[in-house]
Order: C-alpha cells, then structure tokens, then sequence
C-alpha cells in the first residue's frame, strides 16, 4: 500500500492533504510556532492570505516562503524560519519558467468576486482578458475555494465556483500563484510566476485586490495561534482544516459571527464570541434598514445568529480584548464586557476588527482618495464607471474602500463593460440598472455596519507594552515617546521608530501610526497622510527581480 | 535683536551637526525646516571616502573637484567617529570599501585611480582575486579583483538622526517647520522670512538647506549653482550577516552593503522620478531592475533574500566640492553644502559653519571651498 504523503518539519514528519497549504497541514498537526524573530520571540500563521509575513518557513533549503501561500508536497524538507536567513546563491534563471510579455485589453488583478465579474463582463463585451490572482486557490476571499475537496462547501462555495467556471468559459485567460509586486505610470506591471518574470502592458486595468483585516492590537496579539478571523477561514473553507479544537473570536463585523458558526459547524468548540459593538436588539432602526435593503440577506444574518444561539456559543457585546498569553502550550485570553473581565483558554485566538482595503496599487498610480471617516481608511475616487482618477485604471471591490460582496460583483460588471467598451472606443451601453442594483447593495452594506463599529478603535486607553508593528517589534510606549517629537508625518515616526519597516511593509501599524500623527498634529487624515507608497507591492526576491530586468533588457 | 544668536536653514545632517556644535558653545539656536525632501532622510549611510567612479564617468567636469577633496573625506569620516562615539551608536563600521573589477581594463583604471588616491593620504591597495575571495567569498565569478579602500566605512542613517536629534533637542536647539522664502540682512540681524510671511531672526544665519540653497541666494552674489538631483534606493529582509565591505564597482553605479539588522541595502546614484518639491521623487521601473539586476550579478549569494522596499530621495550636487564660507555680500550669512557623498561630509561642513559662526578657525581649510569661486 503506498505510504501517507507527509512534509518533514524539523525533523517530524506531518501527514499532509492533497492540496493543502503548508500552513494548513502544520496547523492541523498541532504546529504553531513558524519562524523566529530577530528579537527571539515566535511566529506563526496570522493573515493566512500572504500579507503579514509572519507564517514564514524554509522550505527545501529556500528561506522565508510564506507557509500560507505555500502548497505542501510530498516529501518537502520543512524548518522553522530562522531571522537571518544564510546567503545562497538562488536556482539558475534557466531552470525557472521562460519569461513573457503580454498586453492584453484588459488586465484583472485579483480575483475575487469584484475581479471575477469585472473579467467575466470584459469578456462577454469582447475584450481580450487577463486575471491574475496571487493565491492559488479562485474565488478571493468571500468565494473561497476549497482545495482539498471537490464537493462545495455551501451555497457560498458553489457561487464561486460557478463564476470561476463562467470566467474560463467566457475566454478569460486565468493565472493563479502570480504575484504582482510592480506597478509604474504608464501602466506596466511587473509579476513573478513559478520564478519566472511575467511583464503586462495592459491598455485598460481593473483592481479588484479586496482587502485585509484589521486587527486588534492588544497585549500578546503576536503570538502563536492567535490569528486573524479570515485566516482562521481560509483554513476552514480551503483546506478543512480547523485553527484549533477550542477557538475564541473577537472584534467586530459580520464575518466573526459567519466564521463562528463555520469553525463550529466543522466541529471546533467555540468558547467565545465577542462583538465591540452593542446588542443589535439596541439598535431597531439598523435593523429595519437591512431588512428594507435586503431581506435575503437580513435573514441570512438572522439565521447564523440563530445557529450560534442553537449550539450556547455566547455572544459579549461591547466586549474587548484585554491581553492574550501563552499557558501551557496554550492561550489564556482576558476580555472584558458590561459585566466584567473574564479569562478564557482556548488553542486559537481570532481577530477580526474591520477591514483595511488593499489600495496599494491604486495609491501607487497616484489615484485620488478620501478618507472614510466612518470607516476610518482611505476610499479611492471613481466615475461612473468604477474608473479612478487616472486614466485607464479601474476600482472595484473592497479595495477601493469597504463595500461588501455583493456591490464588489456589480462594480466589477460595471467596470469590465466600460473598460471592454473603452478599448474599442465603443458607447457603454445603459447601466442604470447596474446602479440600482449597487444602490441597493451600498444601502445594505451601510445598515449592516452600522451595527458594528467599523471605525478603528482609539488606543488611548492601550498599554505602551502593546506591540503595533509586528515586524519590527515596535511598541505602543516608543511611538507615545516618539510623538514628544513631533514628527508631524507617518514616514518620520517610522524612519524614528522603525514602525512599518518590516515584511508586511506597514499594513498593520501604518493606519495607526497615521492616525497617532493626526491627533498629534490636529491635522485631518488624507492619502498623503500615510506611508508613501512604494514598490515592490509584496516583498520580490532579488532572483525574480533579476528576471523582470532579463526579460525586458534596455526596453524601459 | 533676535531671541538667537544662530538661525540654521535646513535640518539634515549639515544643520543639526552646525546646530549640535553652536549649541554646545551655549549658542541659542533654531533651526527652520522645510521638511520635504531631505537628502539625510533618504541616504544609504555609505561612509565615502575613496573617489566614486559615477563622478568620474556621469560628471567628469567635477572629478578633479572631488580628487582634491579627498582629504576632507578622510577628515570627515573620523568626524563621524568621533560623533558616534559621542552619541552613537549609530552602528559605524569601518572595515572598509571594495571597488570591484570585472575586467583587465577596469583593473588597470583602478589601479591608476589608486596611485591618485595614495597620493593624497588615503589608504589603499589593489587585491587580486585570490585575495579578495579572503575578504568576500561571496563575490560573482566574473570579478577579477578590486581596490580595497580601508578609509570607508557604513553607518546607520536612521539610528545617527535620530541620536543627533536627540542630542540637538538636549542641548536646547529649538526646532521650528517652515519654508524659508526670502533673506533680509538689516545691520547685524538675520531676517529670514517664512513662506507664512513668519519672521525668523538671528544675529547670524546658516544656509545649509542643500538643492534650496542656490533659490535662496539668489541675489546674494554669485548664484550657488546646487542643482536637485532624484536618486533611487532599495533594502531587503534581513540575512545571516557576512558583508562587511562597502561594495561598489569600477565603472558602473552602484554601492551595496549590509547593515547590523541583516538587511542590504542597494543603491549608488540610479535615477528616480522628480515630481517638484511639493511631494518625494518617484521610483522608476528602470532604476529598481537595473540597480538590484546588477546587485544580483555582483553578488549572486543576495538573490534568495527578497526586496522589502524601494524609496527615492533628493540627492543635491555642486560642481564636485564642498561650499562652506561666508557670503562676500553679507557676512552674517554661512553657506554649508556639503556636496558629493554629503552625508559623510556633513558633521565636518557642519561642524566648521558653527566654528565660522563663532568666530574660530574652521576644523579644515576653507579657502578653497568658499562661495566666491562661483563668481564668473
Ligand atoms: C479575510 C476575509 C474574509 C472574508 N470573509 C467573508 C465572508 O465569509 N462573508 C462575507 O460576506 N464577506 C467576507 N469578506 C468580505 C468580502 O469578502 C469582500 O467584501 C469581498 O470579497 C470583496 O471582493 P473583492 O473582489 O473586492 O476582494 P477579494 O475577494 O478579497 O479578492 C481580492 C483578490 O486579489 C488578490 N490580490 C491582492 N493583491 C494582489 C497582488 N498584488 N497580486 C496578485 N493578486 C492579488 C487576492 O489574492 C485576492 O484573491 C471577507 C473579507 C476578508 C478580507
Ligand atoms: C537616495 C540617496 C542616497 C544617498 N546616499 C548617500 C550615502 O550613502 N553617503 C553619503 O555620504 N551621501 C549620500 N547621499 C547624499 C546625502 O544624503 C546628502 O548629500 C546629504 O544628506 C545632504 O545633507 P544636507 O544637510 O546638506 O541637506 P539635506 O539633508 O538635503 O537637508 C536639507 C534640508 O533643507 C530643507 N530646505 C531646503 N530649502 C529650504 C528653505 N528654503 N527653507 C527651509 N528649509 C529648506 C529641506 O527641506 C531639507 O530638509 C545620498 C542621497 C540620496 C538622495
Ligand atoms: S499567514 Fe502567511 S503571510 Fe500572513
């Protein structure tokens, strides 16, 4: 009989699923401790979609790939991360995929849903369309696919699948596993794929990268096990695999609860949900908002909430984190509600506290946004017809500012057509119905919120110990101390501090720092507020660089 | 009469080490800042001491400027130990410099540029291959052999602003934000107007607000011709630390070399995109390929480590040498710009404008390095 497949991780051997992630068949083997920082503090999954830099592993005598993007095969030679990689030379460039060019009409960066329908609708109007997506597994992150299993999931799984489906059928030209890590004026992008450099000169290009979530930064918020609620997701619904046998979910949204009754339907115990916001009972008028907007989608709410009270998962309003610390093997969590503080012990921590758009590229092409005061991010200015303020560069989705699901899907139809008709210099035809329908998802979005609280907490009241910049180790009491000197900018409190300097290139502590300066200086929050944008999007290995540059020799 | 006795333009290396020393003689001092585009805030940390090939091949106008310079570069660097010392760390290391050589023809330049350099005081030899694979195993197969430059050194930028800011704070130097626009001399006061229409007074002034200070001497005599120079940088995640040398080639742009925290820092004077003074340069696709490619091929053992960030920052070049003296035309007024590799140069420019200030002999000879040379 043949053997299990298994990778080999410091000298154990982990059984591992077809299609797995490393991430996930680690996770599933009680695993949690990744890499190591140059402080000597451990690591592990945290984002679980490729942004936090924290689940990195040395995989077959390569450093620092990110466990989470990562498929496991049979026989792979694990370790633990070490923080100083040694210096090697990389695999000869002849032994990586031959490089390409290509413009196509329309190029689609992510597919999510918002990518999805944006490629779909591009197609169908006769354009010639390329999507790239990063992760491996279609769908983003609402329509997640699962990698492991051909059956779906639920209605939510099937969705996904069918849009993945209509995309091929529609012609679109789809590559997953492709990271797009250069974006210039001009549109040129630059993209890595299997080692290999892929170079796009599109004439048109959507965005539709979604977002990331927002964390809540409190006491022992790096450790091990504790993780956010999308990366607890992903492992649910892409690699069945559950963060851990007792979870507990804290923040505030929508998705806590839906993950909540996931993580416990797959057979984790849920110990505890805790919601910032308080008990929607309190709040009729919201709920008769979402009700008026949509009733399917009210109900769906109503029923997960049902489904939790179904299986005693407790739900604490106005309920916040206290502090995460590790006790045998394990994390003991404090919260606090409106009747008190309370410990919990749980194998898993996840958090969720709102969401940051993954604007990166459109802030590099110098789009034009505004800052969300509600939400507290930036929104990125569109037409119409989802175009931004440059030329030819297209928004849609949760990276253009939060906007849920299922206005991330119209806005894609919507900007797909216009971009198809665009290059042909043909009329865009009526899309009025499409604005009803995103009128309707927006006013669903905004009453669905409005029952949590989207906008970022204050840390006035967080402990200076409480670590911000998770890379580099930086705590709340340097950037107080920091602040004594005006910095007056995000980017002098990080060249001070060292805040936002690591891997995830300040995604975490970048709209803290932001908004610490702002109440500093008095001064309102605007795109120039934050750090500047820069290249390369995700950390490129100087190996993939070096192909880029091959490929294109001297036509830049 | 102003509340300070001196007003210091510009806050990167060259004001905060002028303000730094005319503090620490009980000086009252402020500094006015514009706060964009400093070129301290984007530097490599590159202590420079040997002559630089892009002079020699992008300027060659200014190289004999910058020949007869290099004993203030060597002077510069102990400045620089002698602050780190004093309110380091800011990680200094000297184990030197290596040009590296990729062929015969670019050997035998060296080894003419180093008889020149020998000349001059510096401390340099020419290593063959196997004398170098001693020094940096890690070097690509092609490099044939390179000059070793003990002179030079690396520091850390980030950490050295800080401490001296710190320092600065410390000894009472008063910080302020604003753009000067105009300068006024009204018997032995220093009016320096802000673009607010704010007044800043003092009894005497330090112009060391690099590429602004040609602008803002205008009509004060011989324009200083400071011309605003984008230039380009990348860093990545940290690795096991083995490079000590500050890395850089015979013939082509580049300088590479490690910090403490691991990271390798690449750059060498590769051109970013200046968009005006009103936001930072951007970074061009051409510059970023071109600077690591060449990283990469320079050093292959670099290439598994990844590229965290790219930034760019406003370099400011003269003709090839320092300009540090009082105006001709208004005395109370110091010019301090460093020039080339100005962050290695700006503790000692920055350190004789305060001396000039109070009336003492400057730490280096200034004769030749005054403002009057610009007279046409
Ligand atoms: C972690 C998480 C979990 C969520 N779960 C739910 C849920 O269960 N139910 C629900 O109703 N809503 C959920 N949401 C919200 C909902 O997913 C979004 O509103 C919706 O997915 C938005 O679609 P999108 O197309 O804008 O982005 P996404 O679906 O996030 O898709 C963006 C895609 O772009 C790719 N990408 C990003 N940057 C790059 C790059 N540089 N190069 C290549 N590819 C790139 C990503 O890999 C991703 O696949 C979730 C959001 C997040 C962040
Ligand atoms: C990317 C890059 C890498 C470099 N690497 C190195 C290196 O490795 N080694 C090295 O030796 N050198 C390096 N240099 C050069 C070095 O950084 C500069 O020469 C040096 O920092 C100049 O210092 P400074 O104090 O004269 O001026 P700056 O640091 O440029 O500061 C001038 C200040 O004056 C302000 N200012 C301008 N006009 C006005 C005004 N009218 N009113 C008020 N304020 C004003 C500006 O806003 C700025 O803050 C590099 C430069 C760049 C851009
Ligand atoms: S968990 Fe893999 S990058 Fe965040």
């Amino acid at each position: 009989m043949a053997r299990e497949p298994i990778v080999h991780f410091d000298g154990m051997s982990i059984p591992i699923k077809a299609g797995q992630s490393l991430a996930a068949a680690l996770t599933a083997a009680g695993q949690r401790t990744f890499r190591e920082t140059s402080k000597g503090s451990s690591r592990g999954i945290f984002c679980g979609m490729g942004i936090c830099q924290d689940c990195l592993v040395t995989v077959d005598g390569a450093p620092n790939q990110r466990a989470c993007m990562t498929l496991a095969h049979d026989g792979m030679q694990v370790s633990t991360q070490v923080a100083l990689a040694p210096l090697m030379d990389a695999p000869p460039l002849d032994r990586a995929p031959p490089s390409r060019q290509i413009s196509p009409d329309v190029l689609v960066i992510g597919g999510g849903i918002g990518g999805l329908n944006a490629a779909i609708a591009a197609a169908q109007a006769g354009a010639q369309v390329v999507l790239l997506d990063e992760r491996k597994v279609p769908g983003g992150q609402y329509l997640k696919q699962s990698a492991v299993a051909d059956e779906p999931l639920d209605v939510q799984q099937a969705e996904g699948q069918k849009l993945v489906s209509a995309a091929r059928a529609a012609g679109v030209e789809m590559t997953g596993g492709v990271e797009v890590w250069g974006a210039f004026d001009g549109l040129l992008f630059l993209a890595e794929h299997q080692g290999g450099a892929l170079v796009i000169r599109p004439r048109k290009v959507i965005v539709a990268t979604g977002a990331y979530e927002r964390p809540r930064m409190t006491p022992g918020w790096t450790l091990p096990g504790v993780m956010t609620t999308g990366a607890a997701q992903t492992l649910w619904r892409s690699y069945r695999t559950l963060p851990g046998k007792r979870v507990a979910i804290f923040g505030t949204g929508p998705l806590n609860i839906q993950v909540a009754l996931e993580l416990a339907q797959g057979g984790a115990e849920v110990a505890a949900v805790g919601e910032a916001a308080s008990k929607p009972t309190r709040n009729i008028a919201s709920g008769i908002a979402l009700i008026k907007a949509n009733a399917t989608l009210a109900l769906k709410g109503v029923m997960m909430l049902a489904g939790l009270r179904h299986r005693r998962i407790p739900i604490h309003y106005e309920a916040n984190l206290v502090g995460v610390e590790q006790v045998d093997g394990r994390l003991a969590v404090t919260y606090r509600d409106s009747s008190g503080t309370h410990q919990t012990i749980v194998d898993a921590l996840c958090m969720n506290d709102g969401f940051e758009p993954q604007n990166e590229i459109l802030r590099l092409l110098g789009a034009e946004m505004a800052y969300d005061q509600d939400f507290g991010h930036l929104r990125c200015r569109r037409g119409e017809t989802m175009e931004t303020t440059v030329e030819g560069l297209y928004a849609v989705g949760d990276c253009a500012g939060l906007g849920g699901a299922p206005a991330a899907a119209v806005e894609g139809r919507i900007a797909g057509r216009a971009a198809a008709a665009s290059c042909r210099d043909e009329a865009l035809g009526d899309i009025s119905g499409l604005h009803a329908q995103l009128r309707r998802h927006r006013a669903f979005q905004s009453a669905l919120w409005r029952m949590h609280s989207p906008a970022p907490r204050t840390l006035t009241e967080a402990l200076d110990e409480t670590i911000v910049c998770r890379c580099e180790e930086v705590t709340l009491g340097e950037l107080r101390q920091s602040l004594t000197d005006k910095p007056g900018h995000a980017g002098t409190m990080k060249r001070a501090t060292r805040a936002g300097m690591g891997r995830c290139q300040g995604r975490y502590c970048g709209p803290v720092v932001a908004r610490l300066v702002a109440e500093e200086t008095g001064q309102p929050l605007r795109d120039h507020s934050y750090f500047a944008p820069r290249v390369p999007i995700k950390p490129i290995s100087i190996a993939a660089i070096l192909a880029a540059q091959e490929a294109l020799d001297g036509q830049i | 009469m102003g509340r300070y006795d001196v007003l210091v333009i510009g806050g990167g290396i060259v004001g905060l080490t002028a303000a730094i020393a005319s503090a620490g003689q009980n000086a009252r001092v402020l500094i006015v800042d514009a706060g964009i585009n400093a070129g301290s805030n984007a530097n490599a940390g590159s202590l420079h001491v040997q002559l630089q090939s892009r002079f020699i091949r992008l300027y060659p106008d200014q190289a004999p400027n910058v020949e007869a310079s290099l004993p203030l570069y060597l002077q510069a660097v102990r400045e620089w130990e002698r602050l780190d010392a004093l309110f380091g760390s800011f990680d200094l290391v000297r184990k030197g410099g290596l040009m590296l050589a990729e062929g015969e023809d670019q050997l035998r330049f060296l080894e003419m540029k180093a008889r020149r350099e020998e000349a001059r005081g510096l401390s340099v030899e020419i290593l063959d291959r196997r004398q170098l694979d001693a020094l940096a195993p890690w070097l690509g197969p092609q490099i044939m052999g390179a000059e070793l430059c003990r002179d030079e050194g690396k520091l850390n930028p980030l950490a050295a602003n800080v401490r001296l800011r710190a320092e600065a704070r410390r000894l009472g130097v008063e910080f302020l934000s604003d753009q000067v626009v105009s300068l006024h001399v009204d018997g032995a006061v220093v009016r320096a107007k802000g673009q607010g229409g704010q007044v800043h007074a003092a009894k005497q002034a330090v112009v060391a607000a690099a590429w602004g200070s040609g602008p803002l001497l205008k009509g004060w005599g011989p324009p200083v011709p400071s011309r605003a120079e984008p230039l380009h940088m990348n860093i990545t995640e940290p690795g096991e630390v083995r490079i000590n040398h500050l890395i850089q080639h015979a013939e082509r742009s580049i300088t590479l070399k490690q910090f403490g925290t691991g990271q390798i820092v690449i750059g060498g004077g590769w051109a970013a995109h200046d968009r005006g003074n009103a936001s930072v340069p951007s970074v061009l696709a051409a510059s970023m390929l071109g600077n690591v490619a060449l990283a990469a091929r320079l050093v292959p053992s670099i290439s598994r480590l990844r590229v965290l960030r790219t930034w760019a920052g406003m370099n400011t070049t003269v003709d090839g040498k320092t300009v540090i003296g009082r105006l001709p035309a208004a005395p109370n007024i110091i010019v301090a710009v460093p020039g080339d590799a100005g962050y290695t140069l700006g503790p000692l420019v920055g350190r004789a404008a305060a001396e000039i200030a109070a009336g003492q002999p400057p730490s280096f000879e200034i004769a030749n390095y005054g403002p009057s040379r610009f007279a046409a």
